[in-house]
């Protein structure tokens, strides 16, 4: 009976299910795309997103031009600077924020992609739609430290002390960007179909 | 015999159909097996985001006009505005950098709460429906790109590291952008596409 309903993401108005794609009857968005397409499309996105996260951390985020003496930090060359100044706290949210969230995403989403056509336990698939969801509300957290280079290169330009973002934030957003792109690629209903299929 | 599909409701957090019913005021709707609030009174929610709207429409400009923190640095007085911090991003050739930057703290925020006023106005006069189906589809698009909540705390993170090199003085618009978060929270993020939806269809159609 369930798997007869699809909700739709823009209006969250329900239609009736068949095959193929589907426009919304309410607000005519498309709801569905062919499974194969959101699955390559979440898939390339999801690599791209990787790459990028790989440069962001080898790239320095923040140029420090100190009277005429420069240096840079990589996200976890600031993360340790803030830790050995004591700046705990901080320390630890550029580190999950950075470091960790996209992390957790890139596994949740790997882990979706590889196994949405096995069948599975139903308590687990509720786990994995429940992390889904907490990962797409901490996600966009990961653009505080992107945010903090913009704001100190902002306040920090004139003078004898100068900031600059370095090409790691560059590459940093970017991977934000993807990320966000390859999870509202995944449909979230594809875990839910695989429920209904067993 | 066929259910009307617009008295059916799917969860949007754990996708449990359910059966809609007529709220009286005041009264929300929640979900049965996880408790989201799946939707509110029409009437209260649209009206109450209308008004929320304007205030914080009002709230954006002034934390964009003036200063939100003044920095003083080795002699000098740099002052921080969101499109101050924009525009030096672009002249520091972080091009792609400022651009998401732009799109996530302006565009985004002011494409939610200009969509929602026409909205408000064109439903309220019954006149081009079409287009009022396309801005609320931004609409909806937009909230999930708009992070000024997460900027202002990493203005707070920023601070820690300037702190022991820099005096720092809070602007006006420090105010004015707590406010806007704070409405920001509790409506603007807070609107539930179904609703303006089910406005639109009684609006336009019944
Ligand atoms: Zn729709
Ligand atoms: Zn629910």
């Amino acid at each position: 009976m369930k798997n007869r309903y699809i909700s739709c993401k823009i209006c969250e108005s329900v239609n009736l299910k068949r095959d193929g794609e589907i426009y919304c009857r309410v607000c005519k968005n498309r709801i569905t795309q062919s499974k194969s397409n959101s699955l390559n499309s979440a898939w390339a996105m999801l690599i791209t997103a990787i790459l990028f996260y790989i440069i962001a951390n080898v790239y320095p985020i923040l140029v420090i031009d100190k009277f005429g003496i420069i240096s840079s930090n990589t996200i976890l060359e600031g993360v340790i600077v803030l830790w050995e100044e004591g700046s705990y706290p901080i320390a630890i949210i550029i580190f999950i924020a950075s470091v960790f969230v996209p992390l957790l995403k890139f596994f949740l989403i790997l882990y979706i992609l590889i196994n949405y056509k096995k069948p599975r336990v139903g308590s687990r698939k509720m786990d994995q739609s429940k992390l889904y969801h907490i990962t797409e509300i901490i996600g966009p957290w990961s653009m505080v430290d992107v945010f903090v280079v913009s704001i100190l290169a902002g306040v920090v330009h004139v003078g004898s002390v100068k900031i600059t973002a370095g090409v790691g934030a560059t590459a940093f957003v970017l991977m934000v960007f993807f990320t966000m792109l390859s999870a509202m690629s995944i449909d979230i209903r594809l875990i839910k179909e695989g429920k209904d299929s067993d | 015999m066929e259910p009307n599909l617009d008295e059916l409701i799917i969860c949007r957090r754990c996708e449990t159909l359910q059966k809609r019913v007529e709220l009286p005021k005041k009264k929300v709707a929640k979900c049965i097996e996880c408790n989201e609030v799946l939707y509110r009174n029409i009437e209260d929610s649209f009206n109450k985001g209308l008004a929320f709207s304007i205030t914080s429409l009002i709230l954006f400009i002034i934390a964009n006009s003036f200063p939100i923190i003044t920095v003083l640095i080795t002699g000098q007085i740099n002052a921080l505005t969101i499109p101050s911090m924009i525009y030096s991003l672009y002249n520091e050739d972080f091009f792609v950098v400022g651009s998401i930057v732009l799109v996530v703290l302006v565009i985004a925020p002011l494409s939610v709460m200009l969509s929602y006023i026409i909205v408000g106005v064109f439903i309220k006069l019954k006149i081009f429906k079409s287009l009022t189906r396309h801005l609320i589809a931004f609409l909806v698009i937009s909230k999930s790109w708009e992070m000024i909540d997460i900027f202002t705390v990493s203005i707070l993170v920023a601070l820690v590291k300037l702190f022991g090199y820099a005096e720092i003085h809070f602007g006006l618009s420090a105010v004015a952008l707590v406010l806007f978060v704070i409405v920001d929270i509790f409506v603007l993020k807070n609107i539930k596409p179904v609703e303006l939806w089910t406005y639109y269809s009684r609006e336009y159609c019944g």
